[in-house]
């Protein structure tokens, strides 16, 4: 089991470096300067040069490719262009949210699309069943999250008005409300600075997780229909349990190994849909600090913002093989 | 088919069983047409797609970019049937116009993936050894960013053009085809006709070209289709961030990233272009998922 770890530990740092290099040179080969990109064409020559110094873009490439990797690795990518904070501190005030929106949305698609996969897996035989969840699974599978989030907002907060319709809450509070024992001084306080940030959240949980839940559904049902073929449940049938009991006792829980892989991949997407929703919903997070950084020519910002993306989503990787493994010790020998 | 003779021929003996066999000929084929109607509508949807896409200039009632003055952020109905944008253009026009660039970049992008992809795919199943093991520790490097992450590293990268977007698109869809490519070729060089063809003197090449890939062919391109339902949307999602062809080029996703602005007022803006990226990648994606289990049920659920 260890010597399993470590050889995926192994085989992840590579990933993980390669990956890095990816977005290093895919930012290097930028056509022109970005100096020159950011600044404007009626920028001085010292201005620019004193950019491209600062920047570090004057050194050889290799030099700065070394930098960026030893840099990225403890964390450090510079200072924001707009902002002038490091982006360190910009990643980490923002990965809260980001991280907030990615738990909601999944618990969102889990709570939907588990229950929905198993049940069409089940009742296949009944053409109803089968055809209506495999049309609702493509229609969520089509949605974009972005127009499914727009759709939410004109209903639920242009007319119904039962939500806001931009920003995050303030969870700043709610941490420094824990940070500094608060919470037990003004607990109403602190409990309206939770309502009010799961009243930001519960708009872009929705729109994510439901067009998530489609991809979870199809996955539950497959691993689903290919636990209940199994030998097992063909003998605790012939043993003549109740089906109940078949399901509920037998495929379930064999049905978590699967399972974890369905998380895995999944967490990758949710990841990826952050970066819609937050720009639907103009909620601050990761995503929508990446493409507001791409939008703004802000280089470095981008650079951190896709380095911690990447490195979250081997990270999850890793650890979903992990705890495949033991789920199922099997895979630990192969 | 075995049973279906044997019930053919009992029936020409006994007169009821023969009926009995007629009654059973007709369900059965009542079913495996079923099985069509999935495939049909998806075509038709994506057929009629490429007509409005084709024919734009001569089907849209406008001109895509023309501005009406006198008919800024105008509702659906009367001259322009589907409204106005707050530049006075006629949504209608945009959105046929759109449907251009999202099957140019959803045709193109797998194009690409498909050329780039399948060749090292089939080359890295058939060699095996450090060929397969380089390949595929670069496809998964690539596979560690989701489709749409890096179609924005690299549209960042190029900058946004319809081209550029093909090409990120394609590359970021390229991993996909490389691992089901290998996986084909891996089942595919077990058959005796391979070894048929190398104990004939085939060339590795002669045997790649010629005998792996006409087997996997009919497999890569369903699963095409779905990938072209991949692409689309997320040409729809870079689009959307402003990162795909620039204004005033109609496209389904900024159409709806402008019309943001003016879903209190207007929200037919966002609603028909965000329908139209909806339905195409709906049609794509049924279609493909019919063709799929026609093709090998085995494969379904990814």
């Amino acid at each position: 089991m260890l010597s399993y770890m470590v050889r995926r530990l192994l085989i992840a740092i590579p990933m993980l470096l390669g990956a890095m290099s990816i977005v290093f040179f895919a930012m290097r080969i930028l056509p022109g300067d970005p100096c020159l990109a950011m600044m404007g064409d009626e920028a001085t020559t010292e201005a620019l040069e004193d950019c491209v110094r600062h920047l570090g873009l004057d050194r050889p490439l290799l030099v700065q490719y070394a930098d960026y990797m030893w840099k990225s690795l403890h964390f450090d990518f510079g200072r924001s262009i707009v902002f002038q904070y490091t982006v360190s501190s910009y990643i980490l005030g923002m990965f809260p949210h980001t991280l907030l929106l990615v738990l909601a949305s999944s618990l969102v698609a889990l709570c939907v699309g588990l229950p929905t996969g198993i049940f069409s897996a089940l009742h296949r035989q009944n053409p109803l069943v089968d055809y209506s969840s495999r049309l609702i699974a493509l229609l969520g599978l089509s949605m974009p999250v972005f127009w499914f989030g727009i759709l939410l907002l004109i209903v639920f907060s242009l007319h119904l008005d039962l939500f806001p319709l931009i920003g995050g809450g303030d969870l700043t509070t709610v941490f420094d409300m824990i940070a500094e024992g608060e919470v037990f001084e003004y607990p109403e306080d602190f409990l309206a600075a939770v309502w009010d940030v799961l009243h930001h959240l519960a708009l872009p949980a929705l729109a994510l997780g439901l067009t998530l839940a489609a991809t979870v559904s199809r996955m539950a049902r497959s691993a689903m229909l290919e636990v209940i073929s199994a030998d097992y449940i063909r003998t605790a049938r012939s043993k003549g349990l109740h089906e109940r009991f078949v399901i509920y006792k037998h495929a379930l829980r064999n049905m978590m190994i699967p399972l974890l892989t369905i998380i895995g991949l999944f967490v990758a997407i949710a990841l990826t849909g952050t970066v819609l929703t937050e720009t639907v919903f103009t909620r601050p997070g990761l995503g929508k600090m990446l493409v507001d950084a791409i939008g703004a020519r802000d280089y470095p910002l981008a650079q951190g913002a896709i380095t911690v993306f990447t490195m979250m989503i081997i990270l999850v990787n890793l650890l979903v093989d992990i705890l495949y493994a033991v789920f199922d010790p099997r895979i630990a020998y192969k | 088919m075995a049973t279906t003779g044997n019930t053919a021929t009992a029936g020409a003996a006994v007169e009821p069983a023969a009926f009995d066999s007629e009654a059973y000929q007709r369900r059965l084929s009542g079913r495996r047409h079923r099985r069509y109607i999935p495939i049909a509508a998806g075509m038709l949807m994506v057929v009629l797609m490429l007509v409005f896409a084709v024919l734009a200039p001569l089907i849209s009632p406008f001109s895509p970019s023309a501005q009406f003055s006198d008919y800024v952020l105008e509702g659906p109905g009367g001259r322009h049937l589907l409204g106005t944008d707050e530049f006075g253009r006629d949504v209608l026009s945009r959105v046929i116009w759109g449907a251009r660039v999202s099957l140019q970049v959803g045709l193109g992008a797998v194009v690409v993936g498909f050329l780039v992809g399948v060749p090292l795919g089939i080359l890295a199943g058939y060699k095996g050894g450090g060929t397969e093991a380089t390949i595929m520790r670069c496809t998964d490097m690539l596979l560690a960013f989701p489709t749409l992450l890096l179609a924005l590293i690299i549209v960042t990268a190029l900058g946004g053009s319809l081209i550029n977007e093909i090409i990120a698109i394609g590359v970021a869809l390229t991993p996909s085809f490389v691992r089901l490519a290998r996986s084909m070729a891996l089942t595919i060089k077990e058959n005796d006709y391979i070894m048929a063809a190398r104990a004939l003197g085939g060339s590795p090449l002669r045997l790649m070209v010629r005998h792996i890939f006409p087997n996997a062919v009919s497999t890569l391109v369903v699963i095409a289709t779905l990938y072209i339902a991949n692409a689309i949307r997320t040409e729809a999602g870079l689009s959307f961030l402003g990162l795909g062809v620039p204004p005033p080029t109609p496209s389904w996703g900024n159409i709806l990233s402008e019309g943001r602005q003016f879903i209190k007022c207007c929200p037919w803006l966002t609603t028909f272009s965000g329908l139209s990226i909806m339905l195409a990648v709906l049609s794509f994606n049924i279609m493909g998922d019919a063709l799929r289990d026609l093709l090998d049920p085995r494969l379904r659920g990814d």
